[in-house]
């Protein structure tokens, strides 16, 4: 048994950052805002971690935090124009911020080590940093949702009108969902610099983006469970099939395909609101007469 | 006391004058009607006064302040609610959550306290959603408060979306053909609810194309076409009133 | 020297105009971003050097590309795009996106295997390498081949699309999918057309940019497809002749910052313009069409 988990770890530690990242691109999507940037913020939460603990010398928990931090005030200061932009045009924006950062820690050689990378970095953090950190994200994002503030994204992810019209201010909770974005992200991208020995500019691209987008597409852009099942197949589906191991970029291409055309809203999801069917159906019969007959 | 007046407001779309100053008054106590042929620039106004499109020329003021420098969600904010033509409800929550979102510019948990997931924060989600059902009951929706709003039939989408805008206990309700495509029935019972709404303090505004739902509904009807008001007054002279009968069949 | 410069920007300027043309006019057509463009660009190449090195000519390698390229193109339609047009437009939006990312990533393992990671070029004499000087300047053959090629398939282009009626379809949809379906227009048969064209576009500009730089390979889409991005934007998405004139200020930009500037530096600008443009203006510096925006005082 210890010997499974053992030789499993370094799975479950993927599986728990490549989470992390996922739920870092999930809260804005969740909010109706069309942002894959939660590449940048993570790419500048493990810089910034990484040279505040290697350079300057500070404790891995400072850095760690303030690699958060760094998250967050860029995501804030991102959301400020983009507040404006809908759609398309703000995804191909954040798609400019996530090369925009990729090719500055490239040119940044000084700082960052270049296309190098920022190397040799102590291993301070483990599974059980890692774990905890998912725990505390999964217990506030749930806070999050149940509240006034999720009943808000909510709104707005499904009709921006209808939002407005009941007063919600699109302007202050897309900031919000930025800034979530960004910590959680900023987090994550500093507990994988203090994990993985190095960090390197192509590790937060077009990559990054391709694997969170999978699991959110695959698990669900609303329910917390949805990342979790989407990261799970992302990581064991090399795992399990070993055979197709070569091939594993096409299979995640055409699986990708194949569930958004069936299930746009995500494996999990579909699955939670086709319960959430099952019960209403029995509970009561779908009103199909209206009162007093036909109009 | 409420009143929600427009005072000679316009609004253009190219050479389109859509709205071509419009003045009204819409008080507390009463259900005021706006009635018009297609195209006479219904849609327009309510969308005028609920900050979805600039105005033009002219002004809109609640109870004195102005509304037409505010955006959507500020003009809501200020307590007018509104139902859309094509109903607009969240299609993929259930009823109920539909219901309990109406409640959102009147909570009152701090950021922090949502964030953070205290204890007063979820209580007040679990008031929400006991003062939703109340709401659920009142239009006679109970059964359904589990149903993704999506699957209803269409008199049981109104309904909801009725039930969304009282829950934000507003004081001007703007209703955009709340009544067209059901029958008799369904619309006297739903103008009962109006009416019982308008004698609790709001201020209802129904734009409707029912004539005869306006008629028996209203104290005060006003006639628009061709972006202006061609009448007003009491049901019966307005529809006496011949240019607003040339306005229905003539070109 | 500084107009040496210029002319290889427009050059590949040039080259752009034609690979952000078609992912333009798919944009256009179907509010969709077909991030696949680049992967189907890229597979132009390899198909045309799979061709030549079978011992076809190049131009049949060339024609045999854009015709694989714009069937692909047309299958990532029919059994993509269309597929999603039922759901609501967020989903419809965000699905595209996710499955054009699937179907660029299929196609770009498909060329990693075939080439087994491998940079591959064409053998010596595919193209003839001769050079021609006046005013200053040197160019080559294959400059002035593909600036004449590109200026002839703008040309048609602008043709099918305002003179002929099949263009004038095309163009009705983009402006007003519900109509144009109400006027009787088949709209399946448009958007096929649309994706066929793109896709041979694309295939022509990876034959020419694999000839120009004379290597191929299977990552070679994802720097144009970015390109594209900024081309797009500059000159307005759905905007044409915005997107020309936009691709051939970017080839100058480009040449000129490849001569100046520090290596990597262009990348960091062009980046950071793309951004400040789609914050200030989003319709383009030329204008035309409408950027989504929020709720609230239209």
């Amino acid at each position: 048994m210890m010997e499974f988990l053992r030789a499993n770890q370094p799975v479950f530690d993927f599986f728990l950052l490549t989470l992390g990242f996922a739920y870092s691109q999930q809260v804005v999507l969740r909010a109706g805002v069309f942002s894959l940037a939660s590449a940048a913020f993570s790419c500048l939460g493990a810089y910034g971690c990484a040279y505040l603990v290697v350079k300057a010398g500070l404790p891995v928990a400072a850095g760690v935090g303030l690699g958060t931090l760094i998250g967050g005030l860029a995501s804030y200061l991102v959301s400020l124009p983009l507040a404006r932009l809908r759609g398309v045009y703000q995804a191909i924006a954040t798609l400019a911020l996530v090369e925009l950062m990729v090719a500055l820690a490239l040119y940044a050689e000084p700082i960052t080590g270049g296309a190098v990378g920022f190397n040799n970095i102590p291993k301070h953090v483990g599974t059980t940093e890692l774990l905890i950190a998912v725990l505390v994200v999964i217990y506030l994002l749930h806070a999050q949702s149940i509240s006034r503030i999720g009943r808000g994204f909510d709104a707005l992810r499904q009709d921006e009108y209808v939002a407005a019209s009941l007063g919600v201010s699109s302007r202050r909770e897309h900031t919000l969902a930025f800034i979530s974005s960004g910590l959680i992200g900023g987090l994550f991208g500093a507990l994988q610099s203090m994990y993985a020995y190095n960090v390197e500019p192509n590790q937060y691209g077009f990559g990054y983006m391709v694997t969170t987008l999978a699991a959110i597409v695959l698990g669900g852009r609303r329910s917390l469970l949805g990342p979790i099942l989407g990261s799970a197949i992302m990581i064991l589906l090399p795992e399990v099939a070993r055979p197709l191991a070569e091939y594993r970029q096409i299979v995640v291409g055409v699986i990708l395909m194949i569930v958004v055309v069936l299930t746009p809203q995500g494996l999990a999801d579909t699955f939670l609101a086709w319960l959430q069917h099952r019960r209403a159906r029995a509970l009561a019969p779908m009103a199909t007469q209206p009162p007093g007959g036909r109009a | 006391m409420t009143v929600l007046e427009l005072r000679e407001v316009k609004r253009h779309f190219g050479g389109v004058k859509a709205v071509d100053g419009v003045s009204l008054k819409v008080a507390s106590g009463q259900v005021t009607g706006l009635i018009g042929p297609n195209g006479s620039g219904k849609s327009t106004l309510v969308n005028l006064i609920a900050g979805v499109l600039a105005v033009g020329d002219g002004d809109i003021t609640l109870d004195g302040k102005s509304l037409i420098k505010l955006t959507a969600d500020e003009v809501a904010r200020c307590g007018v609610a509104r139902t859309f033509q094509n109903i607009r409800l969240l299609p993929e929550a259930s009823v109920l959550d539909n219901v309990v979102i109406g409640f959102y510019r009147h909570e009152r948990s701090p950021l922090y306290a949502s964030l953070l997931g205290l204890p007063s924060s979820r209580r007040e989600t679990r008031e929400l959603r006991e003062q939703g059902r109340a709401l659920l009951a009142r239009f006679g929706l109970a059964e359904y408060e589990q149903v993704p709003a999506g699957g209803l039939a269409y008199g049981y989408q109104r309904r909801v979306e009725m039930a969304r805008a009282v829950a934000s206990a507003p004081q001007v309700l703007l209703l955009d053909e709340p009544v067209a495509g059901m029958n008799d029935v369904e619309a006297r019972s739903l103008g009962q609810i109006f009416a019982q709404l308008a004698r609790e303090g709001m201020a209802v505004l129904v734009i409707e194309h029912n004539t005869r739902f306006v008629a028996e509904l209203c104290s005060q009807v006003h006639v628009l076409d061709g972006g202006r008001l061609i009448a007003h007054g009491s049901p019966q002279e307005v529809m006496r009133d011949p240019a607003v009968v040339a306005a229905y069949l003539g070109g | 020297m500084l107009t040496q410069q210029i002319l290889n920007g427009l050059i590949s300027g040039a080259i752009y105009a034609l690979f952000a043309l078609g992912f333009n006019l798919i944009f256009g057509v179907q509010k969709v971003l077909n991030l696949a463009h680049g992967a189907i660009f890229m597979s132009g190449a390899f198909i045309a050097y799979y061709g030549v090195i079978g011992g076809l000519p190049l131009g049949l390698a060339l024609l045999i590309a854009m015709v694989s390229c714009g069937c692909v193109s047309v299958l990532l339609d029919r059994f993509g795009f269309q597929l999603l047009r039922k759901y609501s437009h967020a989903d419809a939006e965000f699905g595209a996106m996710v499955i054009s990312i699937g179907a660029g990533q299929v196609l770009t393992s498909l060329a990693q295997k075939a080439s087994d990671t491998k940079v591959l070029s064409f053998p010596f004499g595919t193209f003839p390498v001769e050079f021609f000087r006046g005013l200053g300047l040197r160019i080559s053959l294959l400059q002035i081949t593909i600036a004449l090629l590109v200026v002839v398939l703008v040309a048609l282009l602008a043709y099918f699309l305002q003179r002929t009626s099949f263009g004038r379809q095309v163009r009705a949809v983009a402006i007003n999918p519900r109509a144009s379906a109400l006027l009787g227009i088949n709209s399946r048969s448009v958007f096929s057309i649309t994706f066929f064209i793109a896709g041979a576009m694309a295939a022509i500009a990876g034959v020419m940019i694999a000839l120009s730089f004379n290597s191929i390979q299977f990552m070679m889409g994802e720097p144009y497809m970015l390109k594209a991005f900024v081309v797009v934007v500059l000159g307005g998405l759905g905007n044409l002749a915005g997107a020309v004139v936009a691709s051939l200020l970017l080839g100058i930009a480009q040449a000129m910052a490849a001569a100046y500037l520090p290596p990597g530096m262009a990348d960091i600008l062009i980046f950071a313009t793309l951004f400040v443009v789609l914050i200030f203006k989003p319709n383009g510096l030329f204008g035309g069409g409408l950027a989504p925006a929020g709720v609230g005082r239209q």
